[in-house]
């Protein structure tokens, strides 16, 4: 037990050390700087998710669904752990450069793979702090709750991540125990990785199925008109959930510990059984990652003259391929673009059938529907382009190869931009597939999805530049593994920053839709992202030398 | 031509990493710069090639400042830097065809230039194959094929030794003495003083980011009025320092 305590603290230390520079090391003072910096950063988030959560609960309170929200952030919280949990747990527990050192002591396999996930899950609170407790302190402050509300809220959030994190690992646990099977590492990393993803979709629309099942339109038909009733439709998504929201939401203390032992058992049993599981399978999976190389190609004809496309389109697509052809860059910077909509959107698929959300629609939507639709679109894209790292690692994921930039005979603003296009092109598929869905659920105009493309593309553009600009000020060059660029990076937060405040500045037009034209709304946020991109380039045409002074 | 004028560089203040360097690699020489650890040589060579902006002085490659004109500079060198762990997602082919992209090379010469290099150094069977499943050496090659590929009149190398086999090592030495036949100019830094004794035309010692001493082994030798090996002269040089 103390040992895996100990390898907990000493793989969360590494996980959560900082990359630091060489300018950042002898700079005391910025550090000072920074942490107030931080911390003002974090205020501002707390800030805006905490008015979205206080707008949200009024809306759900004028159609009395309130205790709904309860069960929504608890769902989000879910969501997230699953998309974390699915994104990092075969890296984390299988492609970590440690584990060289970490094998040849005297360690059991269960006390290594606990401590991983262990990580894996202390990562996630950091998170919820942002999207759970946030938001439901509002609540409570808003319902006027005692501490017999925030007392489940705080177990609940510590008990909730971990049952789906362990399934989920516990998965790629067994899946990696076939890696012997294959010569090439990076396929199976990948293949893996999309297994997991597809095992947790075919897992989600079982337990809503199973739950669907178990309630009968007449059900149904109360639930949605019944004061409270909306929460019934989130309980049954996953096993712990139900639980975890009844706890919240009682006023009985024997209920809610009631609730919680029935939490805590599942949970516990589950990680039991991983724990056994991982002494039998963990290193077989662990032994053939580490040595299972790049397979030798056959001999194919060497194309040794290629056509000349231009320096552009050349640089772009070394770009495209150092992303695409790395499973670390591919699973965390790329893939998320294209899953991250289809899991969400299927997610809400499944969970709700066309009636229902018809039905949530009416009772959500305002006065003028059609200019808190468009923008509603706009902020879903904004939402998933938060997770698109393309950008905001463009510099840091080439790592001591930056130089390479430097030394080369082409100019440092043109590098810039064909560093930024990938980013564009990922956003750019995102957005795509949010419209495909809007224009199916919502029957949208072709006229405003046109303006609802346009004006997503022309944020994505400034979002894109914005984010190459931040990681040419704070680059992370020193890194050991792919995955510390895009995951011990606290640049990430940046993306995320930008389309809150985005979402944000959405929600603020949506209500000035009232008075004035939808279009002319869309024209002001056009022009605000257009000035955006024009100064974030002549700040980077200006600048360029300047900008590459970090990288050496 | 690389001519160095009075250059000098501080990571941290009041330390000169390199201090009011002057130094002139001429067309037709091969220039080994030598030093201890932390002397100096890397922060020199990555001015010389734009990495690093030097605090003070400049830096011609064939009268083209790296600082002004730094585009036309950089046309006018090949460069190997130290870690040749460089674009491992690429394949060899992809990564010599991008790098003749980049320096306007035409089709034609740089596919028979290609061959020539890749097969010279005996890497041409792996050019399908992705950079990171090349061995150190075989990295160390291709990446000293790419900056061979625009056929650059300068050519400046970081430790270009470490990691090949020894067939490699002497045919890159062939061609750095072929090179400078041609009018040529070859700046390396090495820690291998054996080879900077036979093939230097000229060395320069850099010792706590100052040139302590320049000129051919001869030169070094009645300098110091001693019949000695190019090793112990350095060790002499650099410890009276």
């Amino acid at each position: 037990m103390i040992k895996t305590i100990l390898l907990t603290i000493v793989f969360l230390k590494t996980s959560l050390q900082r990359m630091q520079s060489r300018y950042y090391e002898n700079a005391k003072k910025n550090k000072k700087i920074r942490r107030i910096l931080y911390f003002i950063l974090f205020v501002i988030i707390a800030g805006i998710i905490g008015f979205f959560s206080s707008n949200m609960i009024d809306v759900l309170e004028q159609s009395h669904q309130e205790t709904t929200f309860v069960g929504l952030v608890l769902f989000l919280v879910l969501i997230l752990t699953i998309i974390q949990s699915v994104f990092s747990s075969v890296n984390m527990l299988y492609f970590t450069k440690d584990t060289e050192y970490i094998l040849p002591l005297p360690l059991k396999p269960y006390q290594i793979i606990i401590a991983r996930t262990n990580v894996i899950i202390i990562v996630q609170y950091f998170i919820e702090i942002i999207v759970g407790l946030i938001p439901l302190i509002v609540y409570g402050f808003k319902m006027n709750c005692g501490p017999m509300f925030y007392a489940p809220v705080l177990i609940t959030l510590i008990l909730l991540p971990i049952l789906p994190t362990v399934l989920l690992s516990l998965i790629v646990m067994i899946l990696m125990s076939f890696s012997k099977i294959t010569k090439n590492k990076n396929k199976f990393q990948l293949f893996t990785t999309f297994l997991v993803f597809a095992i947790t979709i075919a897992f989600s629309i079982a337990m809503v199925k199973i739950d669907e099942q178990s309630i009968s339109d007449e059900q149904l038909a109360q639930m949605l008109t019944k004061a409270n009733g909306m929460i019934e439709l989130i309980k049954g998504y996953f096993p712990t959930l139900k639980y975890s929201i009844n706890a919240i939401l009682s006023n009985n203390i024997f209920t809610m510990i009631l609730e919680f032992a029935r939490v805590i058992g599942i949970t516990a049993i589950a990680y039991a059984v991983y724990a056994l599981l991982s002494q039998k399978l963990y290193f077989k999976g662990l032994v053939g990652s580490l040595f299972s190389g790049e397979n030798k190609k056959k001999k194919k004809k060497i194309k040794t003259a290629t056509k000349r496309k231009g320096v552009g389109r050349r640089y772009v697509a070394k770009e495209f391929k150092t992303l695409l052809r790395n499973p670390v860059y591919l699973v965390q910077c790329v893939l998320p673009a294209i899953l991250l909509p289809i899991l969400c959107i299927a997610l809400v698929l499944i969970s709700f059938d066309e009636e229902t959300i018809n039905e949530i629609m009416k009772a959500l939507s305002t006065v003028n529907a059609n200019g808190v639709i468009l923008l509603t679109i706009i902020g879903i894209t904004q939402f998933f382009s938060m997770v698109v790292y393309i950008s905001i690692t463009a510099i840091s994921r080439d790592g001591k190869n930056a130089i390479f930039m430097k030394y080369i005979p082409v100019p440092l603003y043109k590098q810039y931009i064909y560093k930024t296009i990938p980013n564009i092109v990922m956003n750019l598929f995102s957005i795509i597939i949010v419209l495909t869905v809007s224009e199916y659920l919502l029957k949208t105009s072709i006229l405003d999805l046109i303006v609802v493309f346009v004006i997503s593309m022309i944020m994505n553009i400034a979002q894109s530049f914005l984010m190459l600009l931040i990681d040419l000020k704070r680059p992370k060059l020193q890194w050991d593994s792919e995955y510390a660029v895009v995951k011990q990076n606290f640049n990430l937060i940046f993306p995320m920053i930008f389309s809150i405040i985005s979402i944000g500045l959405l929600i603020l037009y949506a209500k000035t839709t009232q008075i004035i034209s939808v279009y002319i709304v869309l024209t002001m946020i056009a022009a605000i992202y257009l000035l955006i991109t024009v100064l974030v380039n002549v700040y980077l045409y200006k600048r360029q030398n300047e900008l590459a002074g970090k990288i050496e | 031509m690389i001519e160095i004028k009075n250059v000098s560089k501080s990571y941290v203040k009041n330390q000169k990493s390199v201090d009011s360097l002057n130094l002139e690699i001429k067309d037709g020489e091969i220039f080994g710069f030598l030093g201890p650890n932390g002397a100096g040589k890397t922060t020199t060579i990555r001015m010389i090639t734009g990495i690093l902006e030097p605090d003070g002085g400049d830096i011609l490659v064939d009268g083209y400042s790296i600082r002004s004109n730094p585009i036309e500079a950089k046309k006018r060198f090949g460069f190997v830097p130290d870690s040749p762990d460089i674009f491992l997602k690429l394949k060899g082919i992809e990564y010599l065809n991008f790098l003749a992209e980049i320096y306007d090379v035409p089709i034609e010469e740089s596919q028979e230039r290609i061959e020539k290099l890749t097969k010279k150094f005996e890497i041409y069977d792996n050019l399908n194959n992705t950079i990171e499943s090349y061995s150190h050496g075989m990295r160390q090659k291709i990446v000293i094929c790419g900056a061979l590929i625009s056929n650059p009149k300068n050519w400046i190398l970081d430790e270009p030794m470490t990691g090949l086999d020894p067939k490699s090592s002497f045919d890159l030495k062939e061609m750095m003495r072929e090179h400078t036949k041609n009018g040529n100019a070859v700046f390396f830094s090495t820690h291998i003083l054996d080879v900077a004794e036979r093939l230097c035309d000229r060395v320069g010692i850099i010792n706590k980011g100052k040139l302590v001493s320049v000129g051919t082994f001869e030169e070094m030798k009645a300098k110091f009025k001693e019949e000695t090996s190019l090793e112990e002269l350095f060790l002499e040089i650099t410890e009276d320092d």
